[in-house]
């Protein structure tokens, strides 16, 4: 019973995979215009250096060869060639995936941490001036698009009162490792991050809220109160574990969802992450970043949904015996 | 090395001239520290260039943007170069002679030129960069190499070289001398894939570091064969945007700028410590229509009536067109070389203009039995209405607005347009599409590759149609005068053949060529001094003496 379940959780794992991997694939090899054309009008390029560029990207085979070979290097780890870089995809992802990380992984422990503070304190003090408060603030927050509280944010902090950079990862100039490096990078992640949990702590505090809010009326907590525990110790050790399980599933859909959302947050900001990676790729139809970095989206996705399921039914008892 | 002008290309991979709407679009990062007071670029003597078009690659091989060749062509010399005037003068090398036939040029190299790996610059490396070039079709530049034939090492310095025809343009001026020693063991499909993460070349900068999508810092060479430059360094810094680009120089933490929008360029005058510079470019925006005679063409083919291009043309009014789509920043435009080129550039009278002439429009469709229709609209003899698509790239916006008042003028006498908007590289894959082109008018621009006229007049060549010719016009006249021009060693004689290839280029009308946009660019005055305007800018030019002049304050 237990061993099918994984053999069928894994399968259509594997088959969301190999169907993401094939759309994107068609998805790009059927858009109009292909790159040769694009750099080989750039110049006097004749025939037959057309016909060189042509073979180094491998575009001299039918679409289902293509496919064969895409199919192949992905297997191995091979994304291809970028056809602006003129170096691997794996290359040219790879500093702007770490990038990323750093701004989203700080963003979503700061939105997580922040967020379920907010909607414990709400909660705690529910129909009070301070959970009204929260929530109104959280919603208008959230219903703000990224890119304009972006913006907000650079013409306050950069142009009114410059006290933090506004764009960028890093100062130029400076000598790569040591202190002031790290710090110097600490200071450009500021503004972007706070952008980021700004926008999204209200999905953490009010699902904490809502879901607190509903815990802290079951009998359990009357009996610990009954029993003289802190207000303090209900809620943070007895109700919060019980509410828990929904920003589990936020937490990891959120993860999911943020790498793209960054897009934006990095391109307002000139983060050098896969947002402003895949912009750039898209305005110059490099094919193989955009494969690449779609996939790992897809990936990305696919893979915390599939852990957030894992971790579901490792907290929650009831949902391993249905 | 010719992917010089593009100014504010999106796509940064053409030198068609999408003039996007300012740098906004071009997809890049910046590095605008603005919180951070100004440090005195002097005490470093870094000079700090602010852009918003990101360089792709290091390779003088396989680099397609604008960004990348303004860098390396500071890393790499070619034998002659373009002095502050874009007149020749010696680069890495020295012209000794050119043969009477004008096939065969000698050059004498700098004797104290080396490589940045320490290395001697050699005779061998030129023979090498020429011929790998030439024979395998490598890079931008390959095509200045079409007439190559052979050359020959004399000694170490001295190198002769020949060609099938006569070169009225030098490509000397243009191919970057590589060292044999890294490139020449490669295959060439290995050149073409290489990135050269730290390019050795024997100019006057050496590469330091690109931290990609941020900045590019190149050193001062302390063993370059030329007078030593005073910057000890340049970095290149990238923004997203050109608002907080414009405010990082307002703030003092950029030194110039290589591009102002238009709409930024006026509110920087008056602003303390900063100039504003208005310049020539090598540049303009036309109006194209589709020529093709192509029968898979689906383009109106009503367009291959030179009678309604020309009527389209004298529609049109350029001196409001500067006025309203480019903010008065440039100068109404006829044949295709802009007054940059100075003496080269056809004068078209202004009585014999296509411009601003409603009337001259309706009289002549008239005569050529074009009446007017149903809802103002002419038809032809079968009924076929004069109606026809107009595309216009969306994020350019002085084109879309040139879009809008030309559907005006042409419904004044009788033609209906339909503007439709597409990004940028949409339009240049509808537009390039030379199979079955599918669509009838559009509106972009060029850049010259060269201050040498040749770039711009190659383009409607017959033979560049798959290529670079964008409404497929073939003119076989054209193209013989073309030719001629381009083996003619006579200065005289070559500028009497350009001039007539502008008249027949005009008169044929299948551009209709708007306005010559100026170069607009901005420096501070309390960091650098030395900057001097030339045709095509001070930086993001064919030549690179600004780079090498300039003294901090």
């Amino acid at each position: 019973m237990r061993g099918s379940y994984w053999v069928r959780k894994l399968a259509s794992l594997a088959a969301t995979l190999y169907a993401t991997v094939s759309f994107n694939f068609l998805l790009f090899h059927v858009l109009p215009g292909n790159p040769v054309q694009l750099l080989a009008r750039s110049g006097h390029y004749d025939a037959a250096a057309r016909r060189q560029l042509v073979a180094l990207f491998e575009l001299n085979h039918s679409l289902l060869d293509q496919y064969v070979i895409y199919l192949n290097n992905t297997l191995h780890g091979n994304l291809g060639f970028s056809y602006v870089y003129r170096e691997p995809v794996t290359t040219v992802l790879g500093s702007a995936i770490g990038n990323t990380l750093l701004l989203v992984g700080t963003a979503t422990f700061i939105t997580v941490v922040v967020g379920v503070w907010l909607g414990v304190v709400a909660a705690s003090r529910a129909n009070s001036l301070t959970d009204a408060t929260v929530s109104v603030t959280s919603l208008s927050l959230w219903s703000m698009p990224d890119f304009f509280t972006g913006m907000i944010l650079i013409f306050v902090c950069g142009v009114w009162i410059h006290v933090l950079p506004i764009s960028g990862i890093e100062s130029s100039g400076l000598a790569s490792g040591g202190l002031a490096h790290v710090l110097d990078i600490a200071r450009h992640l500021v503004l972007p991050a706070t952008t980021l949990v700004l926008v999204n702590a209200a999905e953490f505090s009010l699902i904490t809220r809502n879901s607190l809010v509903d815990t802290l009326v079951e009998d359990y907590v009357l009996t610990a109160r009954a029993k003289g525990v802190s207000r303090r110790a209900i809620v943070w050790r007895h109700a919060l574990r019980n509410a828990l399980l929904p920003i589990v599933t936020a937490t990891a859909l959120y993860v999911g969802m943020v790498l793209g959302g960054a897009i934006q947050v990095e391109t307002v900001f000139s983060w050098p992450g896969m947002g402003l990676l895949i912009y750039n790729a898209v305005e110059q139809r490099d094919y193989p970043v955009l494969e690449a970095s779609f996939l790992i989206f897809a990936i990305a996705v696919i893979v915390t949904n599939f852990a957030s399921d894992v971790l579901y039914r490792l907290l929650d008892p009831r949902v391993r015996r249905t | 090395m010719d992917a010089q002008h593009e100014p504010v290309s999106t796509s940064a991979i053409t030198r068609r001239r999408f003039l996007a709407a300012s740098a906004a679009t071009a997809g890049s990062v910046g590095l605008a520290t603005l919180a951070e007071t100004s440090t005195s670029a002097a005490a470093s003597a870094t000079l700090r260039v602010g852009w918003t078009t990101p360089p792709d690659v290091m390779n003088p091989f396989t680099f397609a943007t604008t960004a990348s060749n303004e860098i390396l062509w500071l890393i790499y010399d070619t034998l002659l170069e373009y002095d502050i005037d874009l007149n020749p003068e010696p680069g890495l090398a020295t012209r000794q002679s050119i043969s009477a036939d004008g096939k065969t040029f000698t050059y004498s190299l700098q004797p104290k030129a080396r490589w940045h790996d320490g290395r001697p610059v050699t005779a061998a490396d030129v023979q090498y960069t020429f011929e790998v070039t030439a024979k395998h079709n490598l890079g931008q530049a390959a095509w200045a190499l079409a007439d190559y034939a052979s050359s020959q090492v004399i000694n170490d310095h001295t190198i002769v070289i020949r060609y099938k025809a006569p070169q009225a343009f030098d490509p000397a001026m243009l191919i970057a001398i590589v060292p044999q020693h890294i490139f020449g063991p490669m295959s060439p499909s290995k050149i073409l894939s290489y990135n050269n993460p730290h390019p050795i070349g024997s100019g006057p900068f050496m590469f330091n570091k690109w931290v990609t999508g941020q900045y590019v810092q190149v050193n001062r060479n302390p063993h370059w064969w030329g007078q030593a430059p005073k910057a000890s360094s340049i970095i290149w810094n990238q923004y997203d945007n050109s608002d907080v680009m414009v405010q990082a120089l307002v703030a003092g933490q950029l030194d110039i700028l290589t591009e102002v929008p238009p709409v930024l360029f006026d509110s920087l005058t008056g602003k303390s410590n900063v100039k504003p510079v208005e310049m020539e470019s090598f540049s303009f925006h036309h109006i194209g229509f589709n020529v093709s005679r192509n029968p898979k063409s689906k383009g109106n083919r009503l367009l291959l009536d030179p009678t309604i291009r020309r009527a389209l043309a004298y529609s049109l009014d350029r001196e409001q067109l500067v006025a309203l789509a480019l903010a008065g920043r440039g100068i109404p435009a006829s044949v295709q070389l802009p007054p940059s080129f100075g003496a080269w550039q056809e004068k078209i009278p202004a009585d014999q203009q296509f411009n601003n002439n409603p009337g001259k429009a309706r009289r002549l469709l008239d005569a050529a039995g074009y009446k007017v229709g149903s809802g103002g609209v002419r038809t032809d003899r079968h009924g076929a209405p004069l109606s026809f698509r107009l595309i216009a790239i969306q994020t350019t916006d002085e084109d879309v607005l040139a879009g809008q008042i030309f559907v005006k003028a042409a419904e004044a006498v009788g033609i209906k347009l339909t503007l439709d908007t597409l990004d940028n590289t949409t339009l240049g894959n509808v537009v390039y599409n030379a199979a079955a082109p599918n669509w009838d008018i559009f509106i972009w621009g060029w850049d010259s590759a060269s201050p040498d006229p040749d770039y711009l007049l190659s383009v409607d060549l017959t033979s560049q149609i798959g290529g670079n010719n964008d409404v497929f016009y073939s003119n076989p006249t054209y193209d013989r005068i073309y030719a001629q021009q381009a083996v003619q060693m006579n200065l005289a004689r070559r500028r009497t053949l350009v001039h007539e290839l502008q008249k027949i280029f005009y008169d044929d009308a299948a551009y209709c060529i708007m306005w010559y946009q100026s170069k607009l660019q901005a420096y501070r005055t309390d960091t650098w001094k030395g900057w001097r305007p030339t045709r095509g800018g001070m930086v993001y030019n064919f030549t690179r003496d600004n780079y090498l002049s300039v003294k901090p304050q």
